[in-house]
């Protein structure tokens, strides 16, 4: 339910050279994102990054066609972008064309008069194509060596063998073929047929359901004839295919409306997937075999579509239909994961498949969803809300008095222009209208829609002045919608101006009126608005994941809130993997099997999380050097947090939703002394068997030691070592004894370092026989979780010039190397300093914590260590002596000024013990002198009348410790004799 | 559609309906029954949202919903505090057939608790009880599509066992439901938009429920007429503008719309 996505947040304004690339229709240089992922294409990589490090140039250039007089040149810039070959006038829509460079054939450089640099490329099929490069002779003698180089790559490559086989999936090379065929006939022009594909002009071209079932509409009505013959004599002229130069005369045909044979090759070309189908051949079939039989959300859903995509067309009534419109949907979901599968798509897929083959609409919907209306369908589906605040401000612009008026009367524009966007108006018009736009629109990029409807808002102006809401508004661009066909001026005397239909005053309109609404308007537009719409899909994500906790815990909703801001900054700092989900069979196991799109998150963005709340989870530097302070924050990284991880991962999953850690920080946060010490003790108990073993008690002890590590002065070390010598001791107490040898050897049944050691009650008593940690625990620890608001990241801002500099000299590498600069300075004038900022901070001073009185009086002591005694052989005959003892310990308190210094000495080999505390059975010989050490210490200084009863405990201590130790080796006994007996340096 | 009598039309108080609810558990077809008495087998998906409008009578005066009928799909959800924002009423549907859509349903009720009108009326209504009930569903529907064993293409494949006992198919007993319902403050109705079962009633409560009188009084500038509950109009009132022969029956208490 919670999906949180931060694709928004990483947004880029494209560059200059993304902008060509797009603008080209090219797909981008760097290899597909699922090629690397299945590594099956990585032959093709390499040959794309070393197509890639060709270098690309761009030149003025005035292009021609070879033959006199068929149309004038024109100027405009000629790019090379290897493997392409680009032009476009200096209007940009004019004339344009985007080449392989696989289909020339022969480049020549032409002789002409002098200071003329003039280029003939010959294409495959024999045309021509003349380039005058008007740069300077350096530049363009520089433009053919780098094109030589490029075309040899290409041959290198064997493109140019492609070229020839892929043409024969197009219908143009049909039509031209019987063309060229018909003329030969007549006698006419020599023909060129020498290198036409395949001799059988009904060669294996690529087509759509259409075919077999029909297209929509009446071809006599539709006069199909006479566009099929205006179209064949164009692409016979200027190219075809891969190869199509478009003229004026090309965006005029499209504009009077596609044939319906040739439409889904011309969508192809006109939007360019026919250089994506070109370049990746088998490509769609793979992605079919490769998850052949998986499912995911988005086959379930696309499933429950599929009988619901334009039902009323023939051939989506039978599985020919339905299962090529699976397939295509299947295909594309698989390929692009993060969009999977938006309804609407399939009434998209549906309208195109009628038009091409799977393959050909596969590559079409790949362009259309990820180039032509970028996050349309998206899970935010930004690019729609985007694109509405576009529109509406457009709306605004044009038509302001239908502007006002729609604010008056409280309508909203996008409750009704949403689904035309969304479906491309396909099952909002008749098709045949719907088309006839998407005609437009494959021809001239997204503008058309946005026109269209601002014109159809504009031709209806009048009656939508009188609309009151929402209602009358759809109504009445219903009823506009289904009189398309009729007439636009049926009172005309003229019969020629009332045979112009509705649609035809539409385009017209739109095109006349509308031009003033270029692509630069609506990429401005986006600009504007894409931080507005980013902010609100944020916030309404936030809230609606707040909203879909299954339970907010003791949590409020603004608390809850900035969980989730840390959460969302961990994700756009350490993005999950794209899919988190673990494999399927682990998700039908479970009952509930309907599982929900989660957005889960792994241990690497848990502890950057992590880190942004508790505070010992990050390291923080404070620098200071003479300019400036600043505390620099380090993500830090520790066995406990990723132990807290797990604990955390209640499913065992591998990964943490939103509610999984609104539930464990729930755990620790509201915590009192004793749930604290209880949620420590269940954190390192690994096993959940209500013990910890000895290897568990270590790794308790080293993430104390973790917690406190910035923490000033040793009050906290001694803490922990007084805590593990107490823990071992009392363990070692309570382990059960061998039955019935009471009177013997009495010796502790050896355990293993990862056998049940010490449980919950005995972990609690030794934790309160220190006040640090009892402090540590009653508050402190709880203390260390802080909500605290999480400074927003700035959204990619683009205002403007100013904008565009500011985050430039604010960007993280100049801030670093500022910080660098400052800090160089500091150190030379020595007033650079660092030092860390602690977790808990109570202690700013080297100041100690003040001895105090245990606060449990000695029979609850007793009573405390009676409780924890019932550890399963009851009755342990060193009971006694160790719940005695306890007071000893349990005084603990702090060590008087000059004892400071041996206990400073004990505890510092404290980091290299503690690191071999990873082997169990040395640090457990080790801790001995540690325990008497302290215990000395405090024996000291204690001056109540319970000191005298300890030097008695004491010794029983050591003489069970003599007696059961004997682990230990000579030596080591000897030394820990020593430390016992040592007298306290004064 | 058609209102009867010019003098009604003026009384006619406006009240906005919002459908809420998962994917492909009928909402369109629940609207369509409701407004054209019809039903389509393979309904296309909503994109965005739906306008439809249906008038209503209820006692002495006439109600005209305008019922925005909204996407199912997950990613549609941001869309819809759009169509919810100034809703009196909303009908929340989810599938007999499928669990699931009743937790669904249960996030949108809080979402519309949370977020819409205060004093916004909601019905919860299981679609879709036509596949559970035990009568054989092809002697009923004289319909168009023969294929006995689904409401329509949208009915998850796995469910398809045909014949046998149809109960087995429900995934969602009708007590949990109410239960939940009673708990939320919700009408509640089980429904089939294929055999036009409960339908009209969802409409009828909700006309009953809703503060008709509040909403002239706001929409009318104050010129809201008094006298709130006339007499039952009964059966009488039957002289409806729907065509929904079946139901017209049923519709024992005072609305027929």
């Amino acid at each position: 339910m919670a999906t949180i996505s931060t694709q928004l947040r990483n947004f880029k304004e494209p560059t200059r050279e993304q902008l060509n690339y797009l603008y080209f229709a090219i797909p981008p240089a760097e290899g597909d994102p699922y090629l690397n992922a299945n590594g099956n294409g990585g032959g093709k990589d390499k040959e794309k990054g070393g197509a890639s490090e060709l270098e690309k140039i761009e030149v003025g250039a005035i292009l021609s066609l070879g033959v006199q007089g068929v149309e004038e040149a024109y100027t405009g810039r000629l790019h090379l972008l290897p493997p392409y070959l680009a032009f476009a006038s200096l209007d940009r829509k004019s004339v344009r064309f985007t080449m392989p460079l696989s289909t020339i054939r022969r480049v020549e450089r032409l002789n002409a008069k002098a200071g003329v640099y003039a280029l003939s490329l010959a294409l495959w099929h024999g045309m021509k194509i003349v380039v005058q490069i008007t740069a300077l002779r350096p530049t363009a003698d520089l433009f053919c060596s780098l094109l030589r180089d490029a075309l040899k790559a290409e041959l290198a490559r064997g493109q140019m063998k492609a070229v020839k086989t892929f043409v024969q999936t197009c219908y143009s090379e049909v039509l031209v073929a019987a063309a060229n065929d018909a003329d030969a006939k007549d006698g006419g022009a020599p023909s060129k047929n020498e290198a036409l594909p395949g001799s059988d002009p009904n060669s294996a071209y690529l087509g759509g359901l259409g075919l077999k079932f029909k297209f929509p509409g009446d071809p006599r009505k539709l006069r199909e004839a006479s566009k099929t013959k205006l179209w064949t004599s164009y692409l016979k002229m200027h190219g075809r295919n891969l190869t199509l130069v478009r003229y004026p005369q090309c965006t005029r045909l499209v504009q009077v409306g596609l044939p319906n044979r040739l439409r889904g090759e011309m969508w192809e070309t006109l939007s360019g997937s026919l250089y994506l189908r070109f370049e990746n051949p088998g490509m769609y079939e793979q992605i079919l075999e490769d998850n052949k039989g998986r499912t995911s959300t988005s086959t379930e859903e696309i499933e429950k579509d599929l009988h619901r995509s334009l039902p009323e067309y023939s051939a989506y009534q039978s599985e020919e239909g339905i299962g090529a419109l699976r397939r295509v949907l299947q295909a594309y979901s698989f390929k692009n994961p993060e969009t999977g599968y938006c309804q609407a798509m399939n009434i998209l897929a549906a309208a195109i498949l009628i038009y091409m083959s799977e393959e050909q609409a596969f590559w079409l919907l790949e362009v259309i969803c990820d180039r032509l209306l970028p996050g349309y369908y998206s899970p935010s589906m930004h690019g729609t809300l985007l694109d509405q605040r576009v529109f509406e401000s457009l709306v605004h612009r044009c038509l302001p008095i239908l502007y006002d008026h729609f604010t008056a009367v409280d309508v909203q524009l996008s409750v009704a222009s949403l689904p035309w966007f969304l479906s491309l108006f396909i099952n909002s018009m008749p098709m045949v209208f719907a088309f006839r736009i998407i005609d437009c629109f494959f021809c001239m990029a997204d503008r058309p829609l946005t026109i269209a409807l601002a014109t159809i808002l504009k031709i209806n102006g009048e009656q939508l002045l009188q609309i009151q809401d929402d209602g009358g508004f759809i109504h009445l661009m219903r009823d506009y919608f289904s009189s398309l066909g009729d007439s636009a001026h049926p009172e005309s005397p003229d019969p020629r101006a009332r045979a112009i239909t509705r649609f035809q005053e539409l385009l017209l309109v739109s095109f006349r009126e509308f031009a003033v609404i270029t692509d630069e308007t609506i990429q401005s537009e986006r600009k504007k608005f894409r931080g507005e719409v980013v902010h609100s899909i944020e916030s309404f994500s936030k809230r609606s994941a707040i909203r879909n906790l299954k339970t907010l815990e003791r949590f409020s909703k603004e608390q809850a809130g900035l969980i989730y801001d840390a959460l969302f900054k961990a994700i756009c700092i350490e993005p999950p993997p794209a899919d988190a989900l673990p494999p399927p069979t682990l998700l039908t196991t479970k009952e509930g099997q309907e599982e929900r799109p989660e957005t889960r998150i792994e241990l690497k963005t848990f502890r950057v999380f992590l880190s942004e709340i508790a505070t010992w989870a990050r390291n923080e530097r404070i620098v200071s050097n003479g300019f400036q302070q600043r505390v620099e924050r380090e993500v830090a990284e520790h066995e406990f947090i990723d132990r807290l991880f797990f604990f955390w991962d209640k499913d065992y999953r591998g990964a943490l939703s939103f509610q999984d850690l609104v539930s464990g920080l729930d755990g620790v946060m509201f915590n009192d002394l004793m749930e604290n010490i209880e949620w420590f003790f269940n954190l390192h108990d690994k096993n959940k068997d209500g013990y910890l073993s000895k290897d568990e008690v270590l790794t308790l002890s080293e993430s104390l030691l973790f917690i406190f590590r910035f923490e000033i002065g040793d009050a906290y070390l001694g803490a922990v070592s007084r805590f593990m010598s107490n823990a071992f001791e009392y363990g070692d107490a309570l382990l059960p004894r061998a039955e019935g040898k009471d009177g013997e050897e009495d010796a502790p049944l050896q355990i293993g370092a990862n056998q049940p050691y010490i449980n919950l009650a005995t972990f609690r008593m030794v934790v309160l026989a220190d006040e640090i940690l009892e402090s540590f625990f009653e508050t402190d620890f709880s203390a260390t979780f802080r909500l605290e608001p999480v400074p927003m990241m700035d959204l990619p801002s683009n205002q403007g010039l100013l904008g565009d500099l500011w985050t430039q000299i604010t960007s993280d590498d100049n801030k670093k190397i500022f910080n660098r600069l400052t800090d160089g300075v500091g150190r030379a004038v020595g007033k650079h300093q660092v030092f860390h900022r602690p977790a808990i901070g109570k202690f700013t001073a080297l100041e100690e914590p003040k001895a105090r009185e245990s606060l449990l009086t000695p029979t609850m002591r007793r009573s405390a260590s009676k409780a924890s005694l019932k550890s399963p052989d009851g009755d342990a005959p060193a009971a006694p002596p160790a719940s005695v003892s306890a007071p000893a310990n349990l005084s603990a308190s702090e060590p008087a000024p000059e004892g400071g210094l041996p206990q400073t000495a004990g505890l510092s080999p404290m980091p290299t013990m503690y690191e071999a505390a990873a082997n169990a059975a040395a640090a457990f010989m080790e801790r001995t002198p540690f325990a008497i050490d302290d215990a000395k210490d405090e024996d000291e200084e204690s001056e109540d009348e319970e000191s005298i009863a300890e030097d008695d405990v004491m010794d029983e201590v050591d003489a069970f410790l003599e007696a059961h130790d004997s682990g230990l080796t000579a030596a080591e006994q000897e030394a820990a004799q020593d430390l016992i007996n040592a007298e306290p340096v004064k | 559609m058609a209102d009867a009598s010019g003098s009604a039309a003026d009384k006619s108080v406006q009240v906005k309906l919002v459908l809420l609810g998962e994917a492909a558990v009928g909402k369109s077809s629940v609207v369509l029954r409701f407004v054209s008495n019809e039903f389509q087998a393979n309904k296309e998906p909503t994109i965005g949202a739906a306008f439809l409008t249906q008038k209503c009578r209820l006692e002495d005066r006439v109600l005209r919903y305008e019922i925005w009928d909204t996407a199912g799909q997950e990613r549609f959800h941001s869309l819809a505090p759009m169509y919810y924002r100034n809703a009196q009423a909303a009908v929340v549907v989810y599938d007999v057939t499928k669990a699931s859509s009743l937790e669904k349903a249960k996030t949108w009720v809080k979402e519309l608790q949370r977020q819409a009108n205060p004093n916004i009326v909601i019905a919860l209504a299981g679609n879709k009880v036509d596949l559970v009930q035990p009568s054989p569903s092809t002697s009923s529907s004289s319909t168009l599509d023969v294929e006995d064993e689904a409401d329509d293409a949208t009915a998850t494949p796995g469910e398809a066992a045909a014949g046998g006992e149809p109960e087995s198919l429900r995934q969602v007993p009708r007590e949990e439901a109410e239960a939940y319902a009673q708990e939320a403050g919700l009408l509640f109705f089980e429904t089939s938009a294929k055999t036009g079962e409960g339908i009209v009633e969802i409409f009828t409560e909700i006309a009953k429920k809703i503060p008709i009188d509040q909403i002239m009084a706001s929409s009318r500038g104050g010129a809201g007429r008094g006298g709130a509950a006339g007499g039952r109009a009964g059966d009488n009132a039957q002289g409806g503008n729907v065509n929904l022969q079946e139901n017209q029956t049923k519709g024992k208490d005072a609305c027929s719309c």
